[in-house]
């Protein structure tokens, strides 16, 4: 059973719209539109404006203020918050661990996803049991994760720390999150079993999409494995990995919940990542203000880098076609 | 295959043997919860490496569900989960239709916007939904969250659900109209209909996303009474003693239904993705 849809490119017979980026080009686009449609899509598009657009603009005036978590008031500081964290150590500090611990995810859950799905893309037997059981990390909820992982690591009564000294791999138990030579890995490891499904079954799903006789051809052709696999096989699933590495970037580089179960960030600050540090400052520290204004950096890096990314997706894109 | 030279058996041999180790490896952690959950306190405690306990107890569950009561915290994160879910469908079942079928140009655009809206942090919208609910005396209401719930569940619904609506074709609708039937009717009892399955599968996707939120629970909610699972059994984490046993038969309690629910739904999340990256 495949899950191949083959998408016909329609042809366009209009040739690209004029453009009316103004106002009152809106205006009168509104008013001619379908007033039937409109009520399809209005209470939609009210609730994200409401409940995304207008919160985003309301956190980028609080990062000008010093609103603090315990009064309701509030005064303007205009830039003071960021200038105050560009020159603060543990700001940097958050900032480096968050770009190692989303670099480590993604590369790590692309290789492994990528290498389970081209295996599971060619074995017959048994590839449903294997599907079933390889999505399994996804579904666990973050608090799941947290403990359930806490619980196998303890370093008393876990159950890894226990074999590793048994086995004679080391000497007593320590459990690796609590160690900070060890405790980065651990995590992102543990964040790799986590994330490596979702790019497993998105890429499984577009290697059934490639035409088997593209590699027919090539085999005629006398093209070897490898360059099978990188011209017709990553060429027909770059976008896809594309997109994937995209939403997974910022969803990792955003992931409050997963470090704070695990670890809370520590110990000490080995694994104080952005979103976390923002939650010690407007939480722990009651300062709203400047937790705004990381979390403000946070979105300005983050648009940066889609920016960047999604100028390579339409690149691709228009080198496809 | 037909011809099978000791190269290709060979390499059949190795893609079985890795994907059979990373399975392992991938449900681990599910199994030792579970195994965790059945043994009596003193196993767990005496021989950390022993697999299977010598009899299996439920005194874990017990202690979950009446000294606990974490039943209560089940049905709270059922109520939310629910509610935000009902919601969700109805306003994105509503959008996807109207964007497909009447701003058809507009779509392309709209899931490039709503995938950025996916790039706002929780952490980000946290800071100016707590002073909001302050301001609306919601804290410790279930409203609190339905409302911060929202933020991320309607965005994602809708792109997916624009991927299933453009599937129903449109000569479908058409012949409709000329029956006589309204826009809303349309919706209703054509295009609805055919899409079902694929508003399930994103029903099921968004009632567990709520059911797992962690952030904003434990940001908006202090009162036991009102916790959704996830707080309550953070802030079991406080207690002098961590009881392991008790803590992994939770844990089971909530992973189990995920593991089912997301077993059911995962292909539809996948074609949903690889749809809009084939655009």
């Amino acid at each position: 059973m495949t899950a191949s849809i083959a998408h016909t490119r329609k042809p366009r017979a209009d040739g690209p719209a004029p453009r009316r980026r103004t106002l009152k080009g809106l205006w009168s686009r509104l008013a001619k539109a379908d007033k039937v449609g409109l009520a399809f899509v209005l209470p939609s598009m009210v609730a994200v404006v409401g409940l995304l657009i207008y919160p985003v603009l309301s956190s980028v005036y609080y990062s000008l203020t010093d609103q603090s978590l315990l009064r309701r008031d509030h005064e303007l500081v205009w830039l003071d918050n960021f200038q105050t964290l560009i020159t603060n150590a543990d700001f940097w500090s958050a900032f480096v661990t968050s770009i190692r611990w989303t670099a480590g995810s993604i590369v790590g859950q692309l290789l492994l996803g990528l290498l389970l799905a081209l295996c599971l893309d060619k074995v017959r037997r048994f590839s449903g049991l294997y599907r079933v059981l390889l999505i399994v990390p996804w579904a666990f909820p973050p608090i799941v994760i947290g403990f359930g992982w806490q619980w196998i690591l303890d370093d008393v009564y876990g159950f890894l720390p226990n074999l590793l000294t048994s086995l004679g791999i080391t000497a007593e138990n320590v459990s690796p999150l609590a160690n900070p030579d060890t405790v980065f890995w651990t995590v992102l490891a543990i964040n790799i079993w986590f994330g490596a499904p979702l790019f497993m079954v998105n890429i499984l799903a577009a290697l059934k999409t490639i035409p088997r006789e593209q590699y027919e051809a090539a085999l005629m052709d006398g093209a070897n494995a490898w360059q099978q696999f990188s011209f017709i096989t990553l060429r027909h699933i770059r976008n896809v990995i594309g997109l994937l590495v995209i939403l997974r970037i910022i969803w990792v580089f955003n992931n409050f919940e997963l470090l704070f179960l695990l670890t809370g960030g520590g110990p000490g600050d080995m694994t104080t990542t952005l979103p976390i540090f923002a939650y010690r400052t407007g939480w722990g520290l009651h300062q709203l203000g400047m937790a705004s204004a990381i979390t403000v950096l946070l979105l300005v890096f983050l648009l940066l880098m889609a920016r960047i990314a999604f100028a390579a997706l339409n690149y691709w894109e228009r080198e496809d076609s | 295959m037909s011809t099978r030279n000791p190269a290709t058996l060979a390499a059949t041999t190795a893609r079985h043997v890795f994907l059979i180790i990373v399975s392992i490896a991938f449900v681990f952690p599910l199994v030792w919860i579970l195994v965790s959950s059945f043994t009596p306190s003193g196993e767990l405690t005496a021989d950390p490496l022993s697999v299977l306990p010598s009899e299996a107890t439920i005194e874990h569950y017990r202690t979950v569900i009446v000294d606990l009561g974490f039943l209560t915290n089940l049905r709270n994160s059922v109520l939310i989960s629910l509610a935000s879910t009902a919601i969700t469908i109805v306003l994105a079942t509503l959008a996807a239709h109207g964007v497909v079928r009447f701003f058809p140009r507009v779509g392309r655009r709209l899931t490039r916007i709503l995938i950025a809206t996916y790039m706002f942090p929780p952490i980000l919208l946290a800071v100016p939904y707590a002073t909001i609910m302050i301001q609306l005396n919601l804290i410790n209401t279930y409203a609190s969250l339905i409302l911060a719930y929202l933020s991320f569940t309607l965005p994602y619904a809708i792109w997916m659900l624009v991927g299933f609506y453009r599937t129903v074709p449109l000569e479908i609708e058409e012949s409709a109209a000329v029956d006589g039937a309204t826009k809303l009717r349309i919706f209703l009892k054509i295009s609805t209909p055919i899409v079902a399955p694929g508003i399930a599968a994103t029903a099921v996707y968004t009632f567990i996303n709520c059911f797992n939120e962690f952030l904003y629970a434990l940001l908006f909610i202090s009162s036991t009474e009102r916790m959704p699972v996830a707080v309550a059994l953070y802030s079991i984490t406080g207690a002098e003693v961590l009881d392991w046993g008790a803590m992994m038969a939770a844990s089971a309690l909530v992973v189990v239904p995920s593991v089912v629910f997301f077993m059911a739904i995962q292909k539809y999340i996948a074609g949903g993705l690889t749809e809009g990256a084939g655009k």
